[in-house]
């Protein structure tokens, strides 16, 4: 081999290093701002009772909150129930189920991603359609249903002035690596895996008291 | 010529002997080019023919009128009549009655079906409307008096109804699809349905709906 100008060999080691430092530096900087991750989109919207949040898959208002005294069979204590009711349009193309809120819901209910104060952690709700004769627990395609989750409130305990529903919504065509059919996926906040899901909506509803049986 | 000749070895100085191993070598080398785009293309068809996303593991439908007994791979089915209902009254094995209610209309669907070789259970069934909406069967009415109770068994037919909840707009160009129970979670791939076309076009519906009892009852044993 011939041995090149010394020039370019010059050039040549002080590029590398540079490109490297350029480097090094510009993903620094992106890290110490925060990395890739996407900026926090505009703050979810609070609605009260009557508000409606569109779910993408379903059209949901909410109606009111209150409490229910069930006296109990026999002569017992009885119970006291926190009520959630609210009315889901299923915009979809086939029939889902009501499933339960929370952060461990299920179905339909998990987009009421969660519930404040912490309701039903001893105790799951009951989700049904109640008004129809029979109670139901399916969102069908194209029909408007009024859904309530009933909540047993613990013996001795106050009820809460109001409850919050932090809503979100759902993806209509979720990504599936396989093909297989994933079901109700939420939308979340950014991409990344892990993500949080997006908090679409806060509703707040007033917690009426009925026959208080204190 | 003359300039060919170093290439070669030491021998008949003739043109002839490079020549020949040159042609078919071009000839090859064409053939070999075309029968690469032929592959390339044929490749590219087969893709074409590849199930889509939404394909793939799909169930294989065999599909059939009122009356007619559609044979999928593991069982015969056959729809006997389909009428509707505004209410329907149910009383479970306990006697508890309930009166479910609507606001659409109740499909009771008559069908009836026979396994092949091994005893088969229905899942839920479902009402495929004109629209391509997926109705499942309603679960107002308990599961032990419809067609999803009895194990269906080979050699003699198993009769009961699917009873659905739907929107009156969802009747015209409706079918219904019955399948066996698919495992939960992770699913047959390729599971047998039958999609039986309930004959409602325009007028059908409103007959339908014309002669839709106020009440339709429903009893275990039946």
């Amino acid at each position: 081999m011939t041995s090149p100008s010394g020039g370019t060999r010059r050039r040549r080691a002080v590029a590398v290093p540079l490109t490297a430092l350029v480097i090094a530096a510009a993903l620094g900087t992106v890290a110490a701002l925060g990395g890739f991750a996407e900026a926090p989109k505009e703050s979810p919207r609070r609605l009260g009772p009557g508000g409606v949040v569109d779910q993408k898959l379903f059209l949901t208002r909410f109606l009111a909150s209150r409490t229910v005294f069930q006296p109990g069979r026999y002569g017992g204590a009885g119970k006291r129930f926190l009520e959630i009711e609210i009315e889901v349009t299923n915009k979809g193309r086939r029939t889902e189920e009501v499933g339960s809120p929370g952060e461990k819901g299920l179905l339909y209910g998990k987009s009421l991603l969660r519930v404040t104060p912490a309701l039903g952690e001893d105790s799951a709700p009951v989700s049904a359609i109640l008004d129809e004769g029979v109670p139901s627990r399916q969102l069908h395609p194209g029909t408007t249903s009024t859904v309530v989750f009933r909540y047993e409130l613990p013996r001795g305990l106050r009820p809460p002035e109001e409850v919050r529903l932090d809503v979100g919504t759902f993806d209509p065509s979720p990504e599936s690596f396989t093909g297989a059919d994933l079901g109700l996926v939420l939308e979340t906040d950014g991409k990344a895996a892990g993500a949080p899901p997006k908090v679409a909506a806060q509703v707040v509803l007033p917690v009426e008291r009925k026959g208080t049986g204190r | 010529m003359t300039a060919e000749a170093p290439g070669t070895p030491a021998g008949p100085g003739t043109a002839a002997p490079p020549l020949p191993p040159r042609r078919p070598g071009g000839l090859r080398r064409a053939g070999a080019l075309l029968a690469g785009i032929a592959l390339a293309a044929a490749a590219v068809a087969v893709q074409s023919a590849a199930p889509g996303p939404g394909e793939r593991g799909a169930p294989l439908t065999w599909t059939g009128t009122v009356g007619e007994e559609v044979a999928a791979s593991r069982f015969t089915a056959r729809v006997r009549a389909v009428y509707g209902a505004r209410t329907v009254e149910t009383a479970d094995a306990a006697g508890t009655a309930g009166t479910a209610t609507t606001s659409g209309i109740f499909v009771v669907v008559e069908a009836g079906a026979t396994a092949h070789r091994e005893p088969q259970r229905f899942g839920p069934p479902v009402l495929l409307a004109g629209d391509g909406r997926r109705y499942t069967a309603t679960d107002k009415v308990d599961p032990s008096l419809t067609i999803t109770h009895p194990y269906v068994q080979p050699g003699w037919w198993t009769e009961g109804v699917a009873v659905f909840d739907v929107p009156v707009s969802a009747l015209t160009g409706s079918r219904i699809v019955l399948a066996p129970e698919n495992g939960g979670f992770i699913g047959e791939a390729y599971p047998p349905e039958v999609e039986i076309d309930l004959g409602l076009d325009d007028a059908g519906t409103q007959r339908l709906i014309a002669a839709a009892k106020d009440v339709h009852r429903l009893e275990a044993g039946r």
